[in-house]
């Protein structure tokens, strides 16, 4: 079509989903599976507060740290366009999740079942900022260190968020987890429109 | 912003586009070799200490500016005269040129390897200069039933 190609063509509305979880869990491989474009990266200058330095003046509380973001999108119709941001999910970068958070359709909390003490933080967070969210396992080489019903109870999220298993690789395996993350957003914001 | 659209002489008359960040006019001193500086650019942005660029601000002008929202140029707009393309900054000038299709702001900052908080002012100034359209309005709409059932049907269709 001429008109897509045109520089003054109106822009898509842009939606976003976040893909959280420690370091090496896969975060950037699953944004990579369904991207359309290959992951880019944007730094982020962060201020935080730090916590037990051990020079506790008054200058030092703060410090600024530079937080890496990988990202990718998929093109929805003419008019969407979604974007996935991949972020680290340390402490310390929590504050950072306000503005990523604001106006996201939802979050995939992406988790190694054998070192699930790096998702407690984000699962926390999206518990209680009240955006819908998923705890996707990733099964790496088909192999779970724990059942999802373990993954479960030693996360102890609410009932209502669905944990799944997935294959961060496979382009598929993502599109459905990103759709139970959907499937859960629907939900909520239905919920919402009720009232 | 305002004060530029009600058409009083500005004693300022390059906008809000701050002097480091105009090149200086032709001739005006050597200025090195164009050529080089226009294929190392990237280069060139990641040398400089980030906020250089914004002359030490970090808070973006406008706090609407997400990650994701959605940017394009602008044509005649009139207070371009002003602030002639030519001298604007390089990595101002790389900025619009990159906004000739609707891009994010994420896309921006990750292409020409400027830090997000960085990418965010200079795309503020640059709006506040008439040569890029912030399409703000359009990242806040509430989120609809309609719109996840839209990205739903998108994602389906993905094999």
């Amino acid at each position: 079509m001429d008109f897509a190609r045109s520089p003054d063509r109106t822009p898509p509305v842009p939606v976003k989903i976040i893909v959280a979880g420690g370091f090496g869990v896969g975060k950037t491989t699953t944004v990579r599976s369904i991207s359309e474009i290959a992951p880019l990266t944007t730094e982020a200058e962060m201020t935080s507060v730090s916590v037990g330095v051990d020079e506790p003046r008054a200058e030092s509380l703060k410090t600024t740290t530079t937080v890496a973001m990988d990202f990718g999108c998929v093109t929805i119709d003419a008019s969407l366009k979604l974007y996935l941001f991949g972020t680290p999910g340390q402490d310390r970068f929590g504050f950072m999740w306000d503005t990523l958070a604001h106006g996201a359709l939802g979050a995939l909390v992406v988790a190694d079942s054998s070192r699930l003490d790096d998702c407690y933080q984000p699962v926390d967070y999206f518990e209680r900022s009240g955006l819908p969210f998923v705890v996707a396992v990733n099964t790496f080489d088909g192999a779970l260190a724990y059942s999802l019903d373990d993954v479960r109870w030693a996360l102890a999220v609410n009932p209502r968020v669905p944990i799944v298993t997935f294959d961060a690789r496979r382009r598929t395996s993502v599109r459905d987890a990103l759709l139970v993350l959907l499937e859960q957003a629907l939900a909520q914001v239905r919920q919402a429109e009720l009232r | 912003m305002n004060n530029e659209l009600r058409g009083t002489p500005d004693p300022e008359p390059i906008g809000r586009i701050p002097p480091y960040l105009r090149m200086p006019p032709a001739g005006a001193a050597p200025t090195g070799t164009p050529s080089r500086d226009a294929g190392n650019t990237a280069d060139r942005f990641s040398s400089l200490r980030p906020f250089v660029l914004t002359a030490g601000r970090v808070n973006a002008i406008d706090p609407e500016i997400d990650l994701e929202t959605q940017v394009t140029v602008r044509r005649n707009d009139p207070r371009m005269i002003r602030t002639p393309l030519a001298s604007l900054g390089p990595e101002m000038q790389a900025m619009v040129a990159l906004c000739a299709e609707p891009i994010s702001v994420a896309e921006i900052s990750a292409r020409l390897r400027l830090h997000l908080g960085v990418t965010k002012i200079l795309v503020a100034d640059l709006r506040a200069a008439g040569y890029l359209d912030v399409h703000v309005a359009d990242t806040l709409s509430p989120l609809s039933s309609d719109t996840i059932l839209r990205v739903m049907h998108g994602l389906r269709a993905i094999s």
